[in-house]
């Protein structure tokens, strides 16, 4: 496999599988006894745990350095703290939100691509003057 | 030497090529050769050397002194500095207390090393003094980020990132220019956060 290929691939793996597990906790934890507020808080703060072990245990070794946290992060807490409100105010069974999860992972990670697009390359090249 | 970091930085030797060696150097590999592709003749200094990882994308053919402030990371680098094609002498030392002459360097190299200094603009400052006059230093760097909200994120990462390792929102490129260096180019592979940045000391 090309290393492009290996590091899209793991790029999505990494997102996806974070941002399910996430969502999923936090369909366990949470409940339509919480307030709402109180619950997308720990949520994002469940999730945020949760994706910083993950990728410091096995995302980072395989699939790049702390830098790749930044979008399983993002979509860690986005789909955490979804989730949490989403039980208090919603009966969506454990499937729907692992695929609401699914989804917020995917989006994010194409968000950052399309950043990473915009932010790509030379921010300074005074070369041509010395 | 400060004994702190050397210690994290021991300690974070036993498992670096573990952590490191698979994803983030076959993923930063392209831009890291394109950088060290600017190695020319004369004296090189290149920090921090670590287990030696980034010594296979050095061109063949130079002279260069590779330390760091741990000398577990230099055992592990020390079968990676002989298989070069060239010669490297492993050197442990601190960058705020380095054993070398002002002016003393025509090219100085980093790799991942100023989200580690414990004081970048001082270490920085140094290798200023130890490079001759018109010389450059290149650096390859994770650094923090202006974007909302991957600013908060390596900011919600750094105190834990910091306890082990590196600090993850360092301003490196402001760094560089504080300590009396030009910027030369900045070029941002991942984000605003990995970049490498190319700087000249005036005069030469």
């Amino acid at each position: 496999m090309k290393d492009n290929h290996y590091f899209i691939a793991g790029d999505i793996l990494s997102n996806s599988v974070i941002a399910v597990i996430s969502g999923l906790v936090c369909h366990w934890v949470f409940g339509p006894g919480w307030p709402m507020f109180p619950a997308m808080i720990l949520g994002m703060l469940l999730a945020m745990i949760i994706s910083t072990i993950l990728g410091l245990a096995v995302f980072m070794r395989y699939f790049g350095a702390m830098e790749i946290m930044v979008p399983t992060m993002t979509s860690a807490m986005l789909a955490g703290m979804f989730v949490a409100m989403s039980r208090t105010m919603t009966t969506l069974e454990t499937v729907d939100h692992a695929l609401i999860s699914l989804i917020i992972g995917l989006l994010v990670m194409v968000i950052v691509w399309l950043v990473n697009l915009q932010l790509q390359g030379e921010q300074i090249d005074n070369r041509g003057e010395h | 030497m400060d004994t702190v970091t050397k210690e994290k930085w021991d300690k974070a030797a036993l498992s670096f090529d573990a952590m490191t060696g698979i994803g983030p150097e076959r993923r930063w590999a392209p831009a890291k050769k394109e950088l060290f592709a600017n190695m020319q003749t004369g004296k090189i200094l290149f920090l921090a050397a670590g287990t030696g990882q980034d010594f296979r994308f050095f061109p063949p053919g130079h002279d260069i002194i590779a330390i760091d402030i741990s000398s577990e990371m230099l055992k592990r680098a020390a079968p990676r500095a002989q298989v070069y094609e060239g010669n490297i002498q492993l050197l442990e030392t601190d960058v705020h207390d380095l054993p070398f002459a002002e002016d003393e360097f025509d090219q100085i190299f980093t790799s991942c090393t100023f989200c580690s200094v414990p004081e970048p603009i001082k270490g920085l400052a140094a290798l200023h003094k130890i490079l001759k006059p018109g010389g450059e230093i290149f650096m390859f760097e994770h650094t923090g980020s202006r974007v909302f909200p991957f600013n908060m994120m390596l900011n919600l990462m750094t105190p834990l990132s910091s306890r082990f390792g590196p600090e993850m929102n360092r301003d490196t490129v402001t760094n560089v220019e504080k300590a009396g260096f030009t910027l030369s180019s900045v070029n941002n592979i991942y984000l605003d956060v990995v970049k490498t940045i190319c700087a000249r000391k005036a005069g030469g």
